[in-house]
């Protein structure tokens, strides 16, 4: 098993200096989710569910107060910092928000060969043709390779993220929200990217995202949380549609078709 | 009323450049749109074709040392394009609102979400310190927020990206503003939220007459609200259609494309 999720629970501690402490909710109550080598886990939910949390949960960056989390059969939150670093290269993030998730003063260049600099010695003519070649996997060019991010647009910006983080070729990457930003082609063209990464290196992927559309497409299994708890995990994605759980019936059902003569809100 | 007044904003001529170490680069090229009172314009296109740089040029936010907008921009009878900062901050949030792609450069991490609220409530109107906390805490439920009151004393850090989205919305929506320019609003929620988003902003229009600029991806989104639908590409309009006629008859080869591209799932008119 690539990673195994076991009973996490959290709760985000209060930091204002002046406010007294209150028992707050769990944001993650005893959650549990596997994931092999090779797939694709899809993961839908309301928004506050818990998602985004569980993400950081798994990619070593929020420690959680009970359970654990093992990646490639390691205790990510008790492994020496020798291991916790070379888990830390086949353990790659798509944030949710990119433009916080990358250093305004850096090109686009550098942004996406922090990675390989880190972990790959590569001549620098060779580390050049590497971006490059990413920037066109993406649907860049590598033209943009100068460009800062403000001179980026959302979509843009977002692809160079997804760029930076197959760059090393991971085992598993989280997608929080990733492909959300994309028009429809760039989107199709990203999904197929993963899906050819997916078969080409036996990456996995966690795939955060409100888009059940997209989820189905390329996810394997599909999990859905509500309020802290993952209430439902369909091994077969297409439990999701006969699925009992009132939260999963609510997402399913408010699917907007894609045609104004279906509009199911505003019959006008 | 003719048809000339009821237009509530009316782009003509929309150029914009970039100056660059190596000449001046387009992002925009010979925009036209116009907004009835009332009425949802879809803005849909590929990635980088300059949809968020419209909206920046109608708000005024460029340097106008680094990118140069050159055209008409008309809110009422009033032309925006070249005005002075200080007159447009008086039309920003209150006549023409934005809710921004990226909800987070939105806030200041340092103060509170109702410390942010309140302050842009009493900067447009002359409510009191205690009335403009009612309206933010209405308008906060009104996105269907939990515990309005508790959010109001959370920090942006605190909120998850989809929740700091609907808080920018409300904050947009809460003036009743003439013109409401939504940059990919919906594109951080899940479809139950997105479903009240849409109900709101449909209110919106049908109670205050408020016209929208509705950018979105999502053919959903853009088929449940907008009237008429422009489709950009590299800086310009390649389509302009009712949106009945753009589904049905799409014209331009990237519009087909776009209308195709869409996975599907095994459901009833799907
Ligand atoms: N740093 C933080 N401090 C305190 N509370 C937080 C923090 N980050 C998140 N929360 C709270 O935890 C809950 C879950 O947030 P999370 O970001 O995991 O949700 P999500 O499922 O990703 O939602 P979305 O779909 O809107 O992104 C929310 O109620 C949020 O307010
Ligand atoms: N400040 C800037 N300086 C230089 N180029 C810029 C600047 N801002 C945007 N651009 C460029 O202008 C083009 C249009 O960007 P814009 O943000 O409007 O795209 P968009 O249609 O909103 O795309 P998305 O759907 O990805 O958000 C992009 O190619 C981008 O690289
Ligand atoms: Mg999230
Ligand atoms: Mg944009």
């Amino acid at each position: 098993m690539l990673l195994q999720v076991n009973g996490v629970t959290h709760t985000y501690r209060e930091t204002s200096l002046f406010r007294r402490r209150v028992a707050k909710a769990p944001v993650l109550s005893n959650v549990s989710l596997t994931i092999e080598e090779g797939k694709c886990v899809g993961l839908l939910g309301t928004s506050g569910a818990g998602k985004s949390t569980l993400g950081k949960v798994i990619l070593g960056l929020q420690a959680p107060q009970q359970g654990q989390v093992l990646f490639q059969g390691e205790d990510l939150y008790q492994a020496s910092a020798h291991t916790r670093k070379r888990l830390r290269r086949d353990l790659q993030v798509v944030f949710q928000d990119c433009y916080s998730s990358v250093n305004p003063r850096m090109t686009a260049e550098q942004i996406i060969g922090e990675p390989l600099e880190n972990y790959e010695r590569l001549s620098v003519g060779e580390q050049k043709r590497r971006i490059g070649d990413l920037l066109e996997m993406v649907g860049l060019t590598p033209a943009d390779m100068r460009k800062y991010p403000y001179q980026f647009s959302g979509g843009q910006l977002q692809r160079i993220n997804i760029a930076r983080a197959i760059a090393l070729k991971p085992k598993l990457i989280v997608l929080d929200e990733s492909v959300s930003s994309l028009d429809m082609v760039n989107q199709t063209l990203i999904l197929d990217l993963f899906r050819e990464l997916q078969s080409a290196f036996g990456l996995s992927y966690l795939f955060i995202t409100h888009d059940i559309k997209a989820a189905y497409s390329i996810s394997d299994a599909l999990a859905v949380m509500e309020k802290g708890k993952m209430v439902e995990m369909c091994h077969d994605k297409n439990g999701i549609f006969t699925s009992e759980h009132p939260a999963v019936k609510s997402l399913v059902s408010s699917i907007l078709p894609e045609h104004p003569r279906q509009r199911v809100l505003l019959s006008r | 009323m003719n048809g000339q007044q009821s237009k509530v904003l009316q782009i003509s001529g929309l150029n914009v450049k970039v100056k660059g170490k190596h000449g001046t680069l387009a992002l925009l090229q010979d925009i036209d749109l116009d907004l009835k009172r009332g009425q949802v314009l879809g803005l849909v296109g590929e990635s980088g074709s300059g949809k968020t740089v419209t909206c920046h040029s109608i708000m005024q936010l460029f340097d106008p040392h680094q990118i140069m907008v050159e055209g008409s921009i008309r809110l009422h009878d009033r032309e925006l394009n070249g005005l002075p900062e200080q007159e447009m901050r008086r039309i920003r949030g209150k006549e023409i609102a934005l809710i921004m792609q990226n909800p987070i450069s939105a806030f200041t991490p340092v103060y509170t979400i109702g410390v942010q609220f309140v302050e842009t409530i009493r900067t447009h109107s002359d409510l009191t310190k205690k009335e403009a906390h009612e309206l933010a805490v209405t308008s906060l439920a009104s996105v269907n927020l939990p515990e309005p009151d508790k959010l109001m004393k959370q920090y942006p850090f605190q909120l998850s990206g989809g929740m700091l989205q609907r808080v920018m919305i409300a904050i947009s929506m809460c003036l009743r503003p003439s013109v409401v320019i939504a940059d990919e609003p919906t594109t951080a929620l899940d479809v139950v939220n997105q479903l009240q988003v849409l109900r709101q902003l449909d209110r919106l229009r049908t109670e205050c007459g408020t016209s929208i600029l509705l950018i979105s991806h999502d053919l959903g989104v853009i088929s449940e609200l907008a009237d008429e639908v422009a489709i950009m590409q590299q800086g310009r309009i390649v389509e302009k259609a009712d949106v009945f006629q753009l589904f049905d008859q799409p014209q331009h080869a990237y519009t087909k494309k776009l209308l195709n591209t869409r996975p599907t799932i095994p459901m009833n008119n799907q």
